[in-house]
């Protein structure tokens, strides 16, 4: 028996020697070719034209055949794949109306990532529009994920960097189509020909007819190009997945930066105005702000590449806020080494120069951090709500330094009362991203929002009693505010699918 | 990293995504993966049989696969299991060794001696004990038929037992007994070129555009302008895609289609010539004489005159009409009588033998068609009849063995085996290659009559299924890509499988695990001349001769793979350049008479109808396209994983959950008489009022489902039954007004 065993063991590892096949072997033309030909364009675009996906949803049903196939022809990670497949619903009359959305990215005329991206990561292809994404060239930063209003860049964790679509360049420069072209079954993904500027305007069929409960983006943001056509949506169409609670990702990194730079530069500008505040003060101050300025770096999967943020400003709020900080930053580390420097003959001169020159250089400095989240045009984080959400952080801060704890009580629940008001809009009938942003808080964020009040109480009857641990108490209020700004935003998407979802 | 430049354009990560030239026609790939070498072999998921290019590495191991261009079923496509098909086969919960039940009831590594050495010794004792019908297999419609008739010869004919049946019993056990009884022999007609020549496309209880999606491919590929209707209780991905969708009432279909054949004899509708080839005529237009639309308007949730207009629709004279149904059908109480009232339609209106044309069942599983001729359970090896004695002896002498050895009595059915072990008069049960402690209706009854067997084998991929958790002893298997044999697919079509891939540690090919036991058995002699898959090929394609099912013309498998597969029948002699072929062109069927035999019974109401206490209708299926049975292999493939809900849902109607407030994402439950399930609330219109939707891939959707079974196909009805639902506070939904 043992020697059958041993036989039968041995027969199964046997692999087919693949040389016997080498006849199959020859130099030509993509077996697939003719089938493909017809769904690529001849020509290169002319000037004035750019290349863009066309999807024909009158034979798009949902057999994600595309999401495969760009995984496995682009050689992706294990379960990376550039495209995806939801579905869009509506009515509320059986039968239903239903539709299934193939989606990858939309190689938007005015992209966002590329306009978001401190580094020129991003580029644009002249020739074929094309938004091609430099991968040894992106700090991993995510700011394209924040202001891509298609969620189409995904980060990679073990690479710190992003990757996205390049609608298959590498194949369409030698006249093959792209994967998912290639791979779709009833032929519904093309590559097509479109105007852009002005003319686009009038041609553009993306999602049309979309109802403003639909939880999709407006297309006026980046001027997406995909064309979907082919069938009409009803203007009660949403997302299937567009109740779906999933709380967005906290950006710890992010937070502590925020929290930390803010409430450091609330203790270094109270100290500005009231010098005779104490050392101390100044000193924690800059240790805050440092830190803060530190966790930054975490966010980042490249830092080491971060050193070209310049080629980004003249477009991106992260460039311009990276540009602000760091001509911020000696004046914090100055302020607090003229403390412990020995008197020396312009030490007066110098210490006014930065008490003149900090206050401003640091609220351009938080304007510049508001403007960051503002300029994803994403509801919650409005400039008017960021910039309330972040200059009291400073002020709350800098209140404790001069020790108000009356006027720190009454803007500490005024501000509370201002996020807690928000819950209300959790019973809004039709959905809308504050909606949907006060049923997260409501939901799954319920526990964080409540200890948030409950720091923040805490942190006005201390204050009361002394300033230092109603600071303490006081960051981590903030802190939790500033994460459930991060998780309780309403991230527009293309559609997703239906059922329970994962994070 | 180069510090000075400001534009990194090329570096390490960039190259990770440079492509160059594939070759062997498959254009651009990933540098990283560019095969040495290339072969083919059909898809092990459904019944659709799309050929996959498996892109080899120097050593012969897969790599990376696309779908086969050019092959006739696929046509370079695939569904999204298919593109991942590799992925299932590298993963850590493989069975690597054999697990046997030790003393203290905890599985135990053994050597493959001791598992055999067990398997045979108890299996002996059972068979010492209680005879030769104490021992039962449940196999599968997922592995080469080559193997499949290994186990039905060697477990019948060698160890000399009677009862095996398979998961075949579940997907299309009913097509098989009315295409049987009504064309005297289990043959499909239908070509998928079909889905491409036909005027009216009828999709009955069939979600083609996830389930089957290159077949829907097909439908697209139709340049004739087709009217595509589906008949379906749910708006479907394929109801949004058709031309006409008919909400129909579950488990109204039998009425429906008897009230269309009334139309259509009531008004002359129908074709003589066609008529002239069949049986039965004049009796059963003497029995649908009263079903009238407005008789079948209350049972079908139709009106009147919707039936009328359906029943012009369907046989509208020179329109190619074509039926095609699958599990909304099989998965009945009265699924035969269901899929016969369509083969009658198709008869009586001339849509038969035609291109664009019949009566035509698709398939679930991708070697289902196979065990259908060669697993030896309901029929005998190669398309035979066990009570027959010339097909006893023509079998033994193909065999090279002893008549005697043929039994002449049939087995039980899957149903009555479980039943038989639940009395305690099965004591052993071999399970291969399914899971049925998942999949099985009213999958709580197998935990429950688990304690009275003595002895539970489990031969399998995986030793983390349902089924493999509860067995004594676990054979480990060889899986799809790791094996060679043959498939055959929907539309008859015999197409190789290859070995691509090395199986993990002592695992064996179901083949060669056989092979172990015969020999272990004693019985060894018998199958000297199975020696490997294609010499098992051999000696079935010889069997076939003389018989409907005939591939005597096929040489082997490089036969197979030159022609892009070969349908049957293909008789010596037979042209070589056709590629697509339908049945009875000819007229003649395969009945003693030459005649189609139409055949029909009253429509009888679903069997556990809503009533007070359980007030709506659960309906089951497929859930997305990426997901397959109880996923034991979908789940292992991440890509697949994202493309499909990870916990279960219910699909309920917004109507419905408002009158007890349950919000889209809320968790609910959902009950029967037989259990209950936590699932989330999926809120759309796409079902009706009064009925949800469950897909029936997740762990404990079969603790709902309803155990009744077609009375000639014994095919559980797992499409309907009914259930209340109730929120986490206790609050059910009421019945309708």
């Amino acid at each position: 028996m043992q020697t059958l065993i041993d036989e039968l063991l041995s027969e199964q590892s046997v692999l087919q020697t693949p040389v016997a096949k080498f006849s199959d072997y020859h130099d030509r033309e993509p077996d697939l070719a003719p089938h493909y030909r017809q769904l690529i364009p001849l020509e290169k675009p002319r000037s004035g034209e750019q290349y863009a996906f066309e999807v024909a949803l009158d034979r798009c049903t949902g057999c994600k055949a595309c999401v495969s196939a760009c995984h496995s022809l682009n050689g992706l990670d294990e379960d990376e794949s550039w495209r995806d497949v939801g579905a869009m619903v509506g009515g509320d009359t059986a039968p239903g109306w239903q539709q299934t959305v193939t989606s990858t990215c939309h190689h938007c005329e005015d992209p966002g990532c590329l306009n978001g991206c401190p580094v020129g990561a991003y580029e644009k292809e002249k020739d074929t529009g094309i938004v091609r994404h430099l991968d040894d060239q992106c700090i991993g930063c995510s700011y394209c994920i924040l202001k891509c209003p298609y969620d189409v860049p995904k980060y990679s964790k073990k690479r710190g960097i992003v990757r996205k679509c390049d609608m298959c360049h590498q194949r369409l420069m030698e006249g093959e189509a792209p994967a998912c072209v290639q791979s779709c079954p009833t032929e519904a993904i093309r590559i097509v020909t479109v105007k852009t500027g002005e003319a686009a305007q009038a041609e553009r069929v993306f999602m049309d007819g979309q109802g403003e409960h639909s939880a999709l983006a407006e297309s006026d943001i980046t001027q997406p190009t995909t064309r979907y056509t082919g069938r009409h949506l009803p203007t009660t169409a949403h997302a299937a997945d567009r109740d779906a609670l999933v709380a967005q990702h906290s950006h710890w990194p992010l937070v502590l930066m925020l929290v930390l730079t803010q409430s450091g530069l609330g203790l270094l500008l109270a100290t500005c105005l009231q010098p005779v505040s104490g050392v101390a003060f100044s000193l924690v101050g800059v240790i805050l702000f440092m830190a803060g300025m530190v966790s930054a770096v975490f966010h980042l999967g490249q830092p080491l590449k971060a050193w070209r943020f310049f080629l980004g400003l003249r477009t991106s709020w992260l460039s311009r806020e990276i540009l602000a900080f760091s001509v911020l930053l000696p004046l914090p580390l100055l302020w607090i080494g003229i403390h412990f420097i020995s008197d020396f003959a312009s030490k007066d001169f110098l210490f006014s120069t930065v008490r003149v020159l900090m206050p401003p250089f640091a609220l351009l400095a938080v304007f510049t951090s508001v403007m960051i989240y503002h300029d994803t045009k994403r509801s919650l984080w409005r400039v008017d709500r960021t910039s309330l959400r972040f200059f009291s952080t400073l002020v709350l801060t800098g209140l404790l330094v001069l020790n108000q704890p009356w006027i720190f009580g009454i803007l500490m629940m005024a501000k509370l009362a201002w996020e807690y008001s928000f819950l209300r809009l959790r019973t809004q009938k039709d959905w809308s991203p504050d909606a949907h942003s006060a049923r997260l808080m409501a939901g799954p964020l319920r526990f964080v929002c409540m200890l948030r009040g409950a720091l923040a109480l805490c942190a006005v009857a201390a204050s009361f009693i002394s300033p230092w641990p109603a600071i303490f108490l006081l960051l981590g209020a903030e802190a939790l505010e500033r994460m459930m700004f991060f998780r309780a935003v309403s991230a527009p998407k293309m559609p997703g699918n239906f059922g329970p979802q994962t994070a | 990293m180069n510090p000075l430049i400001l534009k990194e354009n090329d570096g390490p990560l960039t190259r990770e995504l440079v492509q160059q030239p594939g070759d062997f026609g498959l254009g651009k790939v990933p540098s990283r993966l560019k095969p040495a070498s290339t072969t083919t072999s059909i898809c092990g998921f459904c019944a659709t049989g799309c050929q996959l290019n498996i892109h080899l590495d120097k050593q012969g191991q897969a790599i990376n696969l696309t779908p086969k261009p050019g092959y006739p079923v696929n046509l370079g496509m695939a569904c999204p299991k298919g593109w991942q098909a590799l992925d299932p086969l590298d993963t850590p919960d493989r069975a690597t060794s054999p697990l046997l039940r030790n003393s203290k009831g905890e599985m135990e590594e053994v050597g493959w001696d001791r598992a055999v050495e067990a398997f045979v010794s108890k299996l002996k004792g059972i068979q010492k004990d209680h005879g030769r019908e104490s021992v039962a297999f449940l196999s599968t419609g997922q592995i080469p038929f080559e193997e499949m008739a290994f186990l039905g010869c060697l477990f019948k004919f060698g160890m000399g037992f009677l009862h095996g049946d398979a998961n075949t019993r579940q997907c299309m056990a009913t097509a098989v007994m009315a295409y049987k009884q009504s064309f005297g022999f289990d043959a499909p007609p239908a070509s998928y070129a079909d889905f491409e020549e036909s005027d009216v496309i009828v999709l009955v209880g069939a979600n083609l555009c996830i389930a089957h999606p290159i077949l829907w491919q097909r439908v697209m590929r139709n340049k004739r302008n087709p009217t595509i209707i589906v008949i379906d209780p749910r708006a479907t991905e394929t109801a949004q895609a058709a031309t006409q969708h008919i909400p129909l009432k579950p488990k109204g279909d039998l009425a429906l289609f008897q009230a269309l054949t009334h139309c259509i004899i009531r008004d002359g509708r129908t074709n003589p010539q066609s008529i002239a080839n069949t049986e039965g005529y004049e009796e059963m237009a003497e029995f649908v004489s009263e079903l009238d639309p407005l008789w079948a308007a209350p049972k079908t949730g139709m009106t009147p005159k919707a039936i009328e207009a359906l029943a012009e629709t369907v046989s509208e004279p020179g329109k190619r009409v074509s039926w095609w149904w699958t599990m909304g059908v099989n998965q009945s109480h009265e699924g035969v009588r269901c899929a016969q009232a369509m083969i009658n339609l198709a008869l009586i209106t001339g849509n038969i033998g035609k291109p664009g044309t019949g009566a035509n069942s698709i398939t679930g599983q991708c070697n289902a068609m196979g065990s259908r001729l060669f697993s030896n359970t309901t029929s005998l090896v190669g398309g035979h009849d066990f009570a027959m004695a010339e097909h006893r002896a023509k079998v033994a002498e193909g065999l090279g063995i002893p008549v005697e050895r043929i039994p002449h009595d049939p087995s039980l059915a899957y149903d009555q085996i479980l039943t038989a072990a639940e009395e305690g008069r099965i004591k052993g049960l071999w399970i291969v290659a399914t899971n049925p402690f998942h999949s099985w209706v009213d999958a709580g009854a197998l935990e429950r009559l688990r304690s009275n067997l003595e002895f539970l084998i489990v031969q399998d991929m995986y030793r983390t299924t349902e089924s493999a958790q509860c067995a004594d002893l676990v054979l480990p298997a060889a899986g799809w890509g790791e094996k060679e044999g043959c498939f055959i697919n929907s539309e008859r079509r015999l197409a190789t499988t290859k070995v691509v891939s090395r199986a993990p540690g002592k695992a064996m090919s179901d083949f060669r695990i056989f092979k172990l036991i015969a020999e272990a058995w004693g019985c060894g002699g018998l199958f000297s001349q199975w020696t490997h898959p294609e010499a098992v090929f051999h000696i079935l394609r010889d069997l076939t001769r003389g018989r409907p099912c005939d591939i005597t013309g096929i040489e082997g498998y490089d036969h197979l793979d030159a022609r892009g597969g070969i349908q049957w029948p293909y008789p010596m002699g037979s042209p070589r350049e056709e590629t697509e072929r339908r049945l009875y062109a000819d007229g003649h069927f395969y009945t003693p008479s030459g005649k189609a035999r139409l055949l029909y019974s009253p429509h009888t109401e679903m069997p556990e109808m809503p009533d007070d206490t359980y007030p709506m209708i659960l309906l089951t299926g497929r859930g997305t396209s990426s997901q397959w049975h109880t996923q034991s292999r979908t789940a292992k493939s991440p890509v697949l994983s994202r493309l499909a809900p990870a916990t279960p849902y219910l699909e309920l109607h917004p109507e419905d959950a408002s009158e007890i407030h349950i919000q889209q994402g809320d968790l609910i439950e959902v009950q029967t008489r037989r259990g209950s399930l936590e699932v989330e609330a999926y809120l759309a219109p796409t079902v009706q009022r009064g009925q949800v939707f469950l897909p029936m891939h997740y762990h404990g959707v079969n603790r709902l489902t309803h155990p009744t079974f077609d009375p000639h196909s014994r095919q559980p009805s797992y499409k309907a039954c009914a259930c209340r639902v109730q929120t986490k506070g206790g609050e059910f939904i009421p019945p309708r007004a």
